[in-house]
């Protein structure tokens, strides 16, 4: 049983780092997408998506690729705090962040889109600017869409496994997250321990998921 | 040409894909009406002087102050202009109070624009509505709202989109006093956007009309309205009384003026507030004025005239019924019921009934320094 709740808080940890990774990424392009046009803004929604549809294991050895020994971000951190990133549980936070930003951004851009530009607008003559305009009006306008786009991305960072696997492995105690322990118990026949973090999980992602859902239904009720 | 004072100036280009606008204009009083069919381009002078929509080539002067100069490359933001801009929808923040809405502009207002605000509030009669949640508003209350919201940032000129537009007649009648007195009282420059006659005759003294992206018609309201414009596509029948007045006697104690006409007919008006010279204009506007066919005896309203009707004209939804008294013309607005209750005919004797509080000052320029 403590072995359950062990893993749970591992989970809850990796979810919540990944969720600080993605937070603000997530926002700012949401944002960018929404109300700015430049060259080469299909090409990055494009990019952005991806994950989505990419199988998780092949973003998985993008990312092994990138924090390998030998590759720019792990060379990076080896050379300057001396610290191999990979198999760790700051590497599964990173791939879960890279596999549930997509929702983010989605949910990010689709709230943004909806704050009628006029009133931005009008803060712009009463005296703001810009930074005070996104802060008092465009957020609060598109905090509901936003918060249920962080919900989902956390609900869905949560069950992470394909990326997770290859950059984080699945190390009891240290980077063995449900969704690692669900497979690898199942692997060793102890199908009685992979349907009990099954169901830990099934609560969890349904709990995130209908919080989200019921914020979406009272902004839409709210913006009507 | 050197601007000084309070001079204005709007000379304008701007051209999407399906729209093309070359506005020039220029006028001396501080408020005009831009006055025009939808679609002519009102909307989008107003936003370009607001700073709100980008592109556009020219100059703006406004009260003497240059807000727009792209020769000289001045384009400040919108944040950097200090005008009070009020979209036709009042644009108010929705997540926000009434009270947080007309708050919004006080860190750039400073403590004059607090001050400012509370002189609008009073003007504009929205002091209960402030603890209201902006969507909770009616159309006018969310315009009053929206202009209050203006006046707190520090704005030093209102621009005003259709602020009547969405209201009944009614209300109209109940409201459009409101921005006068604001007008009045707060000193405040306006550009007033409006399609309708009426409005703009009492609202502003001068009018610019506008026809298709141009400015066709620039000149004093009694002027440009009265006659067809040379695009030839407005004719005007305003319900509007506009009378050259001299003071009489002011009898303070009252809270009365007596004033006389040059045909020797009397007026009574509220006395506060009343312009240093003795010689200046007042307005009554057409729906304030009752008609009955008998005296009506004892009453609070001040002004009591007997005429006779010279004219019925009927127009969509309402009656404009002139009359003269001893020779001076009237204009009064009435609905069809009352005109058929009262079988107003061209002749008959009828009496003019309206309040010392309807007959407002025509020009802010009247009004004392303070």
């Amino acid at each position: 049983m403590s072995e359950t709740v062990a893993i749970t808080l591992l989970t809850l940890k990796v979810g919540a780092l990944s969720l600080a990774f993605s937070l603000a990424p997530g926002i700012g392009l949401g944002w960018l997408l929404s109300r700015k046009r430049f060259p080469g803004r299909l090409i990055l929604q494009t990019i952005l998506t991806l994950p989505l549809v990419l199988p998780p294991v092949a973003v998985g050895l993008g990312l092994l690729l990138l924090l390998s020994g030998r590759g720019p971000v792990g060379a990076l951190c080896r050379s300057l705090v001396g610290w191999n990133p990979l198999f760790t549980w700051q590497a599964a936070a990173l791939a879960s962040c890279v596999m549930s930003l997509p929702l983010l951004v989605r949910a990010s851009q689709q709230a943004f889109a909806s704050v009628p530009a006029r009133l931005e607008h009008a803060a712009a003559t009463l005296g703001s600017s810009p930074w005070r305009v996104f802060t008092t009006v465009t957020l609060p306008l598109a905090r509901r869409g936003i918060a249920y786009g962080v919900l989902l991305s956390f609900a869905r960072g949560l069950g992470e496994f394909g990326a997770t696997t290859l950059i984080a492995g699945s190390i009891p105690g240290r980077t063995e997250t449900l969704a690692l322990g669900i497979y690898g118990r199942v692997q060793r026949g102890d199908d009685r321990a992979a349907l009990g973090l099954a169901a830990v999980s099934a609560a969890m992602a349904f709990g995130a998921t209908y919080l989200s859902e019921r914020w979406l239904a009272r902004s839409e009720r709210e913006s009507r | 040409m050197q601007p000084s004072g309070r001079y204005n100036q709007l000379d304008l280009r701007y051209r999407t894909r399906e729209f093309a606008l070359e506005f020039e204009a220029e006028w001396d009083p501080p408020s005009a009406a831009l006055f025009g069919p939808s679609g002519s381009g009102k909307s989008t002078v107003l936003e370009i002087v607001a700073g709100v929509r980008r592109g556009a080539s020219g100059r703006v002067i406004l009260d003497g102050r240059t807000i727009l100069d792209t020769r000289r490359g001045i384009e400040p933001p919108a944040r950097a202009r200090w005008i009070g801009w009020v979209p036709q929808d009042a644009s108010l923040f929705p997540h926000l109070s009434a009270r947080e809405n007309v708050r919004y502009g006080i860190r750039r207002g400073g403590a004059e624009g607090a001050k400012r605000l509370d002189a609008a509030i009073e003007a504009l009669e929205i002091g209960e509505l402030l603890p209201r949640r902006a969507t909770e508003l009616s159309g006018g209350e969310r315009q009053r709202v929206a202009i209050a919201r203006a006046v707190g940032s520090g704005a030093r000129v209102l621009l005003l989109d259709e602020p009547l537009a969405s209201l009944d007649l009614p209300l109209r009648a109940r409201v459009y006093p409101l921005f006068i007195r604001l007008r009045d009282e707060l000193r405040l420059p306006m550009l007033y956007v409006s399609h309708d006659a009426e409005e703009v005759v009492s609202v502003a003294e001068h009018v610019l009309v506008a026809s298709a992206g141009r400015c066709v018609a620039s000149g004093p309201a009694k002027d440009v309205l009265g006659a067809e414009t040379r695009a030839g596509a407005f004719r005007v029948h305003a319900a509007e009384n506009r009378f050259s007045v001299r003071l009489l006697e002011t009898h303070s104690a009252e809270g009365t003026a007596l004033l006389g006409l040059a045909s020797g007919l009397r007026l009574v008006m509220s006395s506060t507030p009343l312009p240093e010279r003795e010689e200046f204009d007042v307005v009554i506007r057409g729906e304030e004025i009752i008609l009955s066919v008998v005296h009506p005896g004892p009453l609070s309203a001040q002004n009591v005239l007997e005429g006779r009707v010279t004219a019925v004209e009927e127009g969509a939804g309402h009656v404009l019924v002139g009359a003269s008294v001893s020779g001076t013309p009237f204009a009064a607005r009435i609905t069809r019921r009352a005109l058929e209750a009262l079988d107003l005919r061209q002749g008959r004797a009828v009496y003019l009934i309206f309040k010392a509080s309807s007959v407002l000052l025509a020009s802010r320029a009247d009004l004392p320094r303070r």
